[in-house]
């Protein structure tokens, strides 16, 4: 029998190790520019009709920075920016939501679904 | 003026943490609902610790809080001796009664705090918690008119009706709505007629942007936990069909039912209600979801 070497898990080894070769998306799956892969950055990552929009939604029914994803150590929350048609997360308006995978967002003719990292 | 409604705990019974509960959340329950600076806080469930590390993080951290317990099950206070609120001097937390001298929920909420429960007794806590109460059910608290009504759970159980210049939320959880005899039960295909709301509970949830509601079963779990003091999510359709709720929010999930299965009871929902015509927007509460109104 083959002995169980602790040195193999010392304080020096991380214990679990966090996937890197993932990251937070969203799969734009209706509207212009679908479809598409939108990998999402740690902080702010803003959702708008605006040039400087990291998921751009090509839709005059979008606001200029309609929403705003916001990329934290742990999960990811989706917050409506005060924009005039409001964002949906599986079919219901929100204000914000922590998301969770596989969810679908729906903002002005646009439709993201969202994959957890 | 804007309301503001967050879930921070939608499980009823016991804290459920699982891979199966992700999404929807395995905190007890816990709602917080906002008028402007104006903050309730709807039962002290598990849920109520994110709450307070959320309001501890607030910029400013509000200095007065009105809590309002539906009844004193475990699921409903056990998360306030972990609320970070009740440690920091400068909060005062009011903690209502339904009428003067009605202190049994502060008594309850500071009895899990003595030292057989809990290592932090009520006495030390830095904010001040008084014991307050509303007057015969009702009171205007920051410009909000609050309401209480009974509601038909097993010990008893109070709802809470929050309102405030034409914006309406309704907390109405641990209730049955129980079958009455010309009611169609089950209704296994989902086919069947409104089933008849009680007038009062109607009428408190009348037009209301959110109503939040016990809904703990399906059709079938109903069949075996009649009497239990939790309804079925058909009967609580049918209520909020009938009172012309504008939204439903289905409230108190089963310790037993994963995501899937509340997911499935939401998507029965909004079958029954279109079939009946209903402009009814139905979602399943879920943590970490805000609704504006």
């Amino acid at each position: 029998m083959t002995e169980f070497d602790s040195t193999s898990i010392g304080p020096d080894k991380p214990l679990r190790r966090g996937r890197e070769s993932r990251r937070h998306s969203l799969e734009q799956i209706e509207g212009a520019g679908a479809p598409c892969q939108i990998l999402l950055e740690a902080g702010e990552n803003i959702m708008g009709r605006e040039a400087d929009a990291r998921v751009h939604l090509g839709s005059k029914r979008a606001s200029r920075h309609h929403a705003i994803l916001r990329l934290r150590e742990t999960d990811c929350v989706l917050f409506d920016n005060d924009s005039h048609n409001g964002i949906f997360l599986n079919g219901v308006r929100i204000h914000s939501a922590v998301l969770r995978d596989g969810d679908v967002i729906q903002a002005a003719d646009c439709t993201f679904i969202y994959y957890e990292g | 003026m804007a309301a503001y409604v967050k879930f921070w705990g939608t499980r009823g019974s016991i804290p459920t943490p699982a891979s199966w509960t992700r999404v929807y959340g395995g905190n007890t329950p816990c709602v917080e609902v906002r008028f402007d600076d104006t903050i309730f806080i709807c039962d002290a469930g598990s849920g109520i610790r994110e709450l307070g590390k959320d309001l501890m993080a607030r910029n400013p951290p509000p200095k007065e809080l009105h809590l309002l317990i539906t009844h004193t099950h475990w699921d409903h206070i056990q998360g306030f001796p972990f609320f970070a609120p009740v440690y920091a001097d400068a909060t005062r937390i009011h903690v209502y009664g339904r009428q003067a001298n009605d202190d049994l929920t502060y008594r309850l909420l500071s009895g899990q705090m003595s030292s057989s429960y809990f290592p932090v007794s009520f006495k030390e806590l830095g904010a001040s918690v008084v014991a307050d109460h509303l007057n015969d059910g009702q009171k205007e608290i920051g410009g909000v008119r609050v309401r209480s009504f009974p509601l038909n759970h097993t010990g008893g159980c109070l709802g809470y009706c929050f309102e405030k210049e034409g914006r309406k939320i309704v907390y109405a959880t641990d209730n049955e709505l129980e079958i009455q005899a010309d009611d169609l039960f089950p209704d296994l295909d989902n086919s069947g007629p409104l089933r008849r709301a009680p007038e009062e509970l109607a009428e408190m949830a009348r037009e209301a942007d959110l109503l939040i509601i016990d809904a703990q079963y399906d059709e079938r779990e109903y069949m075996t936990r009649r009497k239990w003091g939790h309804s079925c999510c058909f009967s609580a359709t049918d209520l909020a069909i009938q009172a012309k709720v504008k939204n439903l929010a289905l409230f108190h999930h089963d310790p037993e039912s994963t995501d899937r299965a509340i997911d499935e009871m939401v998507q029965a929902c909004r079958k029954r209600a279109a079939r009946h015509g209903a402009v009814l927007t139905i979602s399943g509460a879920r943590e970490g979801v805000e609704f504006k109104f």
